[in-house]
């Protein structure tokens, strides 16, 4: 309703890549992150090219190009992250492929292990999780894109019987990959661990969802990648900024660095809360939307997310005040940088708009992909 | 005065709406701004945020009582907050008398609070933090007390959760702050699992998550109800810190004074069993919960009744007290004496948040005036034996604590077996990779483990 004007279905494509652009201007404040202006200009005219194409092997052909080009640059920093892209963008050239081809059964499974790869969902997480210990810049900007290619899987082939079929199952498996990090979570020693975990746990909810869309559930799944993406994104980037600051940090004792880092501090909890779903921001409403979407599918596997959504929470604020709360602890690095601060607050105001709005892109997402 | 009558709606979004403004410019102004975010800047947003709340408040208390004419009572709809197909959560607030009277007792006890803690808490560090705080508290409990779908409650209850811990570990230098922090909110999340999932079960089988449509649940098969009942006691008892979950409310008392009079004695406390009060249709179907609350909440009276009498702190000593009266509302509550309940909890809040806002003097008194002799109890003259173990293990708080530690220690278990899988598989798949790439980054000076 808010775009009737324009046609509602037709912003929906821009609105997700107005979020993937934004995550990718997001990754720009990584100091240390040595890419050239090119590829991120590149990545964002496909991403263009890919979301806005009526036709789905020109939109997964576009997409297969961005995880060559995001491998390209992990390389040099992450063998096994950028083998990782290489596998998804191999498996999203096969599912062009099987588009075009009209193998849509094909193009499904192709679709999911994409995704399964570039979420992170685990036991397949290892390449996503070693590229952000990494550098977390190039997670920020293949989460971009990930949510690019959630949105196509969710528009060209998640209306197949076969994705039907097989929403039950994957949505337990998604259940289960949803809950066996989350308890990981609780006993982790180093804020990398925890942010891993985070990774884990929500490309367990990501591949939950998509599975959950299989029955119609598509602006619920939409909404999902959209928060989970964000969320993780802007979580990954305080760890990395904290990680800048104070090398890596254990979770061990309490550290005491709010004093020295209050913006830092605040910014990481406003991530770290979105990501399980904090009220007023877009995780409440993605949380609340995706469990009425799970319930129709399996209740087990609702009671599963809903408890791994509850012990991320609880491993989060553990994080958190193992990091910020204690004895201060002087530093002579400075709080966030006026750079770090704008994307923060950008990351932020789109996490509050669409948590207080959630039908801008709700609305455009059920026009376009049906409800 | 009809023109007042059309105010209404204004005033329900004013209250929830002005804090929540007030929280998000402060928090966008400290995090943009290059200077460090004045206590002025706080003090009067959030200040002048909670008055229009506190007014707007007393306005729909008014027209709900019929001062503008008819009585404004009932659901008033501002649409669907998010709709996709045949699933909408209503933006819908509702007026009655529980909801007026929470609404009404929080607005004003959170404005009493800011005002005392000006003076209390200046020139303290944190004390901006302290004020965005207090603006997410008092929009999330006017969210609980007027929302009209359990969606939105649910909203606000998280709010409340989230402020709690964060209002707990306040004094961030201490270790103890930090670790309450983390106990209460952990007891809070895992309560609150069971709102979510009665949440998801109500809309799911009523069609429904609008208060309105509970008294539906009576057609629902019996062991349904008691089921979504349970699920809604259980978060009850979480956040207004029933057994066997009392353990974190004492905790809580290391947050400053103000915050634990607002949290602990006013209003959070009490907000598990204002959600009692709204899903009442639904406990009312299930016999069997109410029996359940109504044991739970006498033996939490007991509990706490004995501990008070052992605690040595005069935070700690309120806390238990406020617990025993917890209790017994809770029990009125599932024995179905709700406007009791209702009134019971209105005195006790009043009553309570002065007792804690005056705690600080009362100890200064005490130490001045001296103490009062205590003559031995009548348990302690005809059965000394009996009293010794009574006042051995309320001092130890029936070493509740440790027993709920006991109980999660087999999760805690499974965790470590995952984590140990995950490390040695990605020890594997990472083998060589590590060794080849270098680690940009340092060495925690404080050690940290990798």
């Amino acid at each position: 309703m808010l775009f009737a004007a324009i046609g509602e279905a037709d912003v929906a494509p821009w609105i997700v890549f107005a979020v993937s652009v934004s995550m990718l201007f997001a990754s720009t404040v990584e100091q240390h992150a040595r890419y050239t202006l090119l590829p991120m200009v590149l990545v964002a005219v496909l991403l263009a090219v890919g979301v806005s194409a009526d036709d789905g092997m020109l939109g997964y052909a576009t997409l297969a190009l961005v995880a060559f080009v995001h491998a390209a640059t992990a390389v040099r920093h992450s063998r096994i992250g950028a083998i990782s892209l290489v596998l998804a963008g191999i498996s999203t050239a096969v599912a062009a492929i099987a588009v075009g081809s009209d193998q849509v059964v094909l193009a499904f499974w192709a679709s999911l292990v994409a995704i399964a790869l570039r979420a992170g969902v685990m036991p397949l997480h290892f390449g996503v999780v070693h590229l952000g210990d990494k550098v977390a810049a190039l997670q920020a900007q293949q989460f971009a894109s990930t949510l690019a290619l959630v949105f196509l899987h969710l528009r060209f082939v998640d209306h197949h019987p076969t994705a039907y079929e097989l929403a039950p199952i994957l949505v337990r498996i998604g259940a289960v990959a949803t809950l066996l990090p989350a308890l990981a979570a609780l006993v982790q020693r180093d804020l990398r661990g925890l942010y891993r975990c985070t990774v884990a746990m929500h490309g367990g909810m990501l591949l939950a969802a998509v599975g959950a869309a299989g029955h119609g559930h598509y602006a619920a799944a939409l909404l999902v990648s959209v928060t989970t993406c964000l969320g993780v994104c802007g979580f990954g980037l305080m760890v990395s900024a904290l990680e800048q600051r104070a090398g890596r940090v254990s979770l061990e004792g309490l550290g005491g660095r709010f004093r020295a880092f209050p913006r830092l501090g605040a910014a990481f909890a406003f991530f770290g809360a979105c990501g399980v779903g904090m009220p007023g921001t877009a995780g409440f409403i993605a949380d609340d939307l995706f469990l009425h979407a799970l319930w129709e599918e399996s209740v087990l596997g609702t009671v599963l997310v809903v408890l791994g959504s509850a012990l991320l929470a609880v491993a989060t604020i553990r994080g958190y005040t193992r990091v910020f709360l204690g004895p201060p602890c002087a530093s002579p690095a400075p709080d966030l940088l006026l750079g770090e601060r704008l994307v923060a607050a950008l990351l932020a105001i789109l996490l509050v708009l669409l948590g207080v709005v959630p039908n801008l892109i709700l609305g455009p997402a059920a026009a376009l992909l049906g409800s | 005065m009809s023109a007042l009558r059309d105010l209404v709606p204004g005033c329900l979004v004013a209250t929830i709406a002005a804090p929540a403004a007030a929280v998000v410019c402060v928090a966008l102004i400290a995090l943009v701004s290059r200077e460090r975010t004045t206590e002025r800047v706080a003090l009067v947003l959030v200040g002048i945020a909670l008055a229009v709340s506190l007014a707007a408040s007393a306005i729909v208390a008014l027209a709900a009582c019929g001062l503008f004419g008819e009585a404004v009572t009932g659901e008033v709809d501002f649409g669907a907050w998010l709709s996709v197909g045949s699933y909408e959560v209503p933006a819908v607030l509702l007026v009655d008398t529980p909801a007026v009277v929470f609404s009404l007792l929080a607005a004003a006890l959170t404005a009493l609070v800011a005002r005392f803690s000006k003076t209390y808490l200046h020139r303290e560090p944190g004390f901006v933090r302290f004020y965005v705080l207090l603006g997410m508290f008092a929009a999330g409990t006017q969210l609980v007390a007027f929302a009209g779908a359990l969606d939105l409650m649910f909203a606000g209850w998280e709010l409340l959760g989230w402020s709690s811990a964060l209002f707990i570990g306040f004094f961030h230098e201490r270790a103890e702050p930090a670790r309450s922090s983390v106990r209460a909110f952990t007891t809070y999340r895992i309560c609150d699992i069971g709102f979510l999932l009665a949440i998801v079960a109500t809309h799911e089988l009523i069609g429904s998550t609008r208060i309105f449509a509970l008294p539906a649940a009576a057609l629902l098969p019996t062991s349904v109800t008691t089921a979504i009942a349970a699920m809604f006691l259980f978060a009850a008892l979480g956040k207004s810190a029933q057994l066997p979950f009392s353990g974190w409310l004492p905790r809580a008392m290391e947050g400053p004074t103000p915050s634990s009079a607002l949290f602990y004695g006013g209003v959070s406390v009490h907000a598990g069993l204002y959600l009692l009060l709204r899903v009442w249709p639904m406990l009312e179907a299930a016999p069997a919960v109410e029996f359940v609350g109504v044991a739970i909440g006498l033996s939490t009276a007991v509990y706490a009744t004995l501990v008070a009498r052992t605690n040595s702190d005069a935070k700690g000593t309120l806390a238990h007290a406020t617990l025993a009266q917890v209790g017994l509302m809770l029990a009125e509550i599932c024995a179905g004496y709700r406007e009791l309940a209702l009134l019971h909890l209105t005195g006790h809040a009043l009553l309570r948040v002065w007792q804690y806002l005056r705690a600080p003097n009362a100890i200064h008194d005490a130490h001045r005036i001296g103490h009062e002799h205590v003559v031995p109890s009548f348990l302690l003259r005809s059965r000394p034996h009996l009293a010794k173990r009574l006042y051995a293990a309320a001092l130890h708080r029936w070493r509740l604590d440790e027993r709920l530690d006991r109980a999660i220690a087999p999760v805690l278990w499974l965790a470590r077996k995952i984590d140990v899988v995950e490390r040695r598989l990605a020890a594997f798949v990472h083998a060589g990779d590590d060794s080849r790439t270098n680690d940009r980054r340092g060495q925690d000076p404080r050690g940290g483990a990798s």
